[in-house]
């Protein structure tokens, strides 16, 4: 399964809520406050989409349970990246990097024969 | 708001609701976004994460839908050449369109199960199970028992088509095709011979009113050998049933159930039926609402049952003696 997940690319969710645990361990919520600072607030996430992602990140094998709290009588838990969350997480960094590369490359290419005009 | 999110909640499975229901009633709480889009994030991923749960087909089964798409077409294939091999030397205007058609659909979906190409199998096949409906639902509002009669193929068509789309990809090579080839061939070759023709035998085999009528009990020779006839062509299908892995051998039995259900289904469940429509064709009745229900619900627990057995079984015999991996 894993072996499938590295070929095909990672949904927007998934990338998103392995990006906001790369940086340190967060609870649900805090999840999905940092989803919508990094993507300047255009994706804020839905607890159902948020814990059915977890839910299947957790079986895959990518994040795991941190540590649990108990706030104002409620359980808080927090998840934390898992190294192969990590290597995933690169791995998929590296294909858009490389998507990336090569869509500003052609965009420059572009403009070059536009006579520099902007696109 | 906590009420309809905990009456939402319960659509998820139990063991991700044990998991995870408090944390989320502590997230939709602070998230402060109700409405429907809330109700339809919370439906649609209570249905993805069912869906991720079902269990994975075993792997027999998807070994078994592979000959099943194999060895039913092949069969839906003889059935239909047995309508269009003796109209042939009388000419073309001779032959019905659909039956041609029936035909030439099922040796596409042959050649695509054989070369194992899924999306050709699966169209044809869609358009195969289409022709076996249409060609009784002709004549349905006059003789609705051309439905029933014909009922077996449809169902068919049917298995042939879900056994496509659940069919392992690849595989070896097909065994038994020898054998289900030759009973294809006799199947064919029942009418070529007058009195064999299906016409005659087929009030026996599904329309039966539990006797035979004065008209074949005078031709009880001809009736006896084409008995005979499909005897020999479902011996070798057994033969080529046999030929199989055990795994697949036992999971055949899954897929060839709704099939095999449908004779006793038609035989006693609308006996009275038919019984009333050749009384009285002044006022034909058609199938009700509860008879289709029946028509479609039993193959379906047929199916589910022997699928259900087979599965227990196999778990009781344990994973290593269950016939190896896809």
């Amino acid at each position: 399964m894993l072996a499938a997940m590295s070929e095909a690319p990672m949904r927007e969710p998934t990338f998103l809520v392995l990006t906001a645990l790369a940086e340190e361990p967060r609870h649900g919520y805090a999840v999905i406050e940092d989803v919508s600072a990094l993507t300047g607030g255009r994706v804020r996430l839905r607890a159902g989409t948020l814990y059915s992602a977890l839910d299947r990140l957790r079986a895959e094998g990518l994040i795991e349970v941190d540590r649990e709290e108990i706030v104002q009588s409620r359980l808080r838990r927090y998840y934390r990246l898992t190294a192969t969350g990590e290597r995933s997480l690169a791995a998929e960094t590296a294909r858009l990097r490389e998507q990336a590369a090569i869509a500003d490359r052609r965009l420059r290419a572009r403009r070059a024969d536009l006579g520099g005009a902007p696109a | 708001m906590s009420a309809l999110h905990r009456r939402l909640l319960t659509l998820y499975p139990s063991d991700f609701r044990r998991e995870y229901e408090e944390e989320m009633l502590a997230v939709l709480a602070a998230d402060g976004r109700p409405g429907p889009a809330q109700v339809f994030d919370l439906v649609r991923a209570a249905l993805l994460v069912r869906l991720a749960r079902l269990p994975a087909a075993p792997p027999g089964l998807r070994r078994a839908a592979r000959v099943a798409q194999f060895f039913g077409t092949l069969l839906l294939l003889a059935a239909a050449l047995r309508r269009v091999v003796p109209f042939v030397p009388a000419g073309i205007e001779a032959l019905d369109p659909l039956d041609v058609l029936r035909a030439a659909v099922w040796a596409v979906v042959l050649a695509a199960a054989w070369r194992g190409l899924r999306l050709l199998g699966f169209a044809g096949a869609t358009a195969g199970l289409a022709l076996e409906v249409a060609a009784p639902w002709r004549f349905y509002s006059d003789t609705p028992a051309m439905v029933l009669n014909a009922y077996w193929l449809i169902m068919a068509a049917a298995v042939v088509l879900v056994a496509g789309l659940a069919a392992a990809r690849g595989g070896d090579r097909f065994r038994g095709v020898l054998p289900v080839l030759s009973a294809a061939g006799l199947l064919v070759a029942l009418s070529e011979v007058y009195w064999l023709a299906s016409s005659q035998l087929s009030p026996w085999l599904m329309l039966g009113n539990g006797s035979l009528s004065p008209y074949y009990m005078e031709r009880a020779p001809e009736f006896a050998a084409g008995v005979l006839v499909l005897v020999a062509a479902a011996g070798l299908v057994l033969l080529a049933v046999f030929r199989q892995e055990p795994a697949v051998r036992r999971w055949l039995l899954a897929w060839a159930a709704p099939v095999l259900v449908t004779v006793p289904l038609i035989r006693s469940g609308f006996d009275a039926f038919i019984r009333h429509n050749a009384g009285h064709p002044e006022a034909t009745r058609l199938l009700d609402g509860f008879q289709w229900a029946a028509l479609v619900l039993v193959p379906l627990a047929a199916f589910l049952t022997v699928a259900h057995l087979t599965s227990r079984y196999e778990r009781g015999r344990g994973p290593a003696r269950t016939g190896g991996v896809a």
